[in-house]
């Protein structure tokens, strides 16, 4: 890094309490999180509130706009775990979102360009977005694990999450189903 | 004997092969994968201070390729490990590019002005490189042989300063 060499040292500070703020984005006010685990996988969903969420990406610079529009959805993170020796596939296609026998569609990518075109939103941002979104599909190898958030509309009522994975290097092994009740959208928090 | 020696060329041309730079897949560290020798995509990219980078530039050594962003939970816990293997790593023998996806200089520089003062970051200002790169996900580690082919994917943060990491380059640069 050779940009201002003799300034380093005198950012320090300054530069420990940024670094800290950034990287404890979750407040002590986030709900305990969903979890499942056994042998083979593990998978929890993080649930932050609305001010954590506009925190997130105001910190990065987007606009009022663009969180807006995150904002108006169902958004939360995903994180999955192999710890199996198979491959274990996650294909968010293969994830049914339900409330009171009511399917709900999930918000993909295609979605959410639609939405970045409309307000304009800046490539750089567009592609940091991406880089949050949890990936559409991934053959998850031994000691892999997979994060990022998902969207579906937003929701009043808590609705059930039914997430299957598919195993095998051809998706030809068992299917693993992972559920999750009660998993109730961000909103603020008061 | 003229049936065994044949077969001792064999046995000797496979311990060759094996001891040579792209290891079989049960002899790398953990999260490690092989990959197929594709030609590397094209990588050229301005650092902080407008100076431009090339992969083409760096044929003849191993570079690692590196992708990353500030906000990325194992980035960060992974980058003062890279640190930390390249401040331990002939660098005639191994390049770094470490490209960050799609931040600001400012934010860059605040992070690895404190984590990582020595390396040397490309900015992928738009992320349209790290895109044509496709990465499995933030952090991402690619191994490119001095022929300029893709050798090896590390999957997510790895810690290359721990030994198995550190001698897996170590052997890598010493061919």
């Amino acid at each position: 890094m050779h940009r201002h060499p003799h300034s380093l040292k005198s950012l320090t500070a300054v530069v420990l309490l940024a670094a800290a703020a950034f990287a404890q984005p979750v407040s002590a006010a986030e709900p305990p999180p969903l979890s499942y685990e056994d042998d083979k996988v593990a998978m929890r969903l993080v649930l932050r509130n609305q001010e954590q969420l506009a925190g997130f990406y105001l910190g990065r610079e987007f606009g009022a706009a663009a969180v807006d529009k995150i904002l108006e959805t169902c958004f939360f993170a995903a994180i999955i775990y192999n710890k199996s020796y198979d491959v274990l596939w996650l294909d968010l296609d293969h994830w049914q979102f339900q409330r009171d026998e009511l399917t709900i569609p999930r918000l993909k990518r295609d979605y959410w360009k639609e939405q970045w075109r409309a307000i304009g939103l800046p490539q750089r941002h567009q592609s940091t977005f991406g880089w949050t979104l949890l990936p559409e599909t991934r053959d998850l190898r031994r000691d892999e694990s997979a994060g990022g958030n998902v969207a579906i509309p937003m929701q009043p009522e808590p609705f059930t999450l039914t997430a299957r994975f598919h195993t095998g290097p051809n998706r030809q092994g068992p299917v693993k189903t992972i559920v999750f009740e009660d998993v109730t959208c961000p909103r603020d928090v008061q | 004997m003229s049936a065994r020696r044949p077969m001792k060329l064999l046995f000797a041309m496979l311990l060759t092969l094996l001891a040579g730079p792209v290891l079989a897949a049960q002899e790398l560290p953990a999260g490690i994968l092989p990959l197929d020798g594709q030609a590397a995509p094209p990588l050229r990219l301005e650092n902080l201070d407008g100076e431009t980078w090339d992969i083409e530039q760096v044929r003849g050594r191993w570079v690692f390729v590196h992708f990353w962003a500030s906000w990325c939970g194992p980035c960060r816990k992974e980058m003062p490990t890279i640190q930390a293997i390249h401040e331990q790593l002939d660098p005639q023998q191994m390049e770094f590019a470490v490209i960050n996806t799609a931040e600001s200089e400012d934010m860059v520089f605040t992070f690895l002005g404190t984590v990582a003062p020595d390396l040397n970051p490309l900015m992928d200002t738009d992320g349209l490189v790290t895109e044509r790169w496709q990465p499995r996900g933030l952090p991402a580690t690619y191994l490119v042989d001095p022929e300029g082919r893709l050798r090896y994917l590390a999957l997510g943060g790895r810690p290359w300063d721990a030994a198995e990491y550190k001698s897996f380059l170590q052997h890598l640069t010493a061919e």
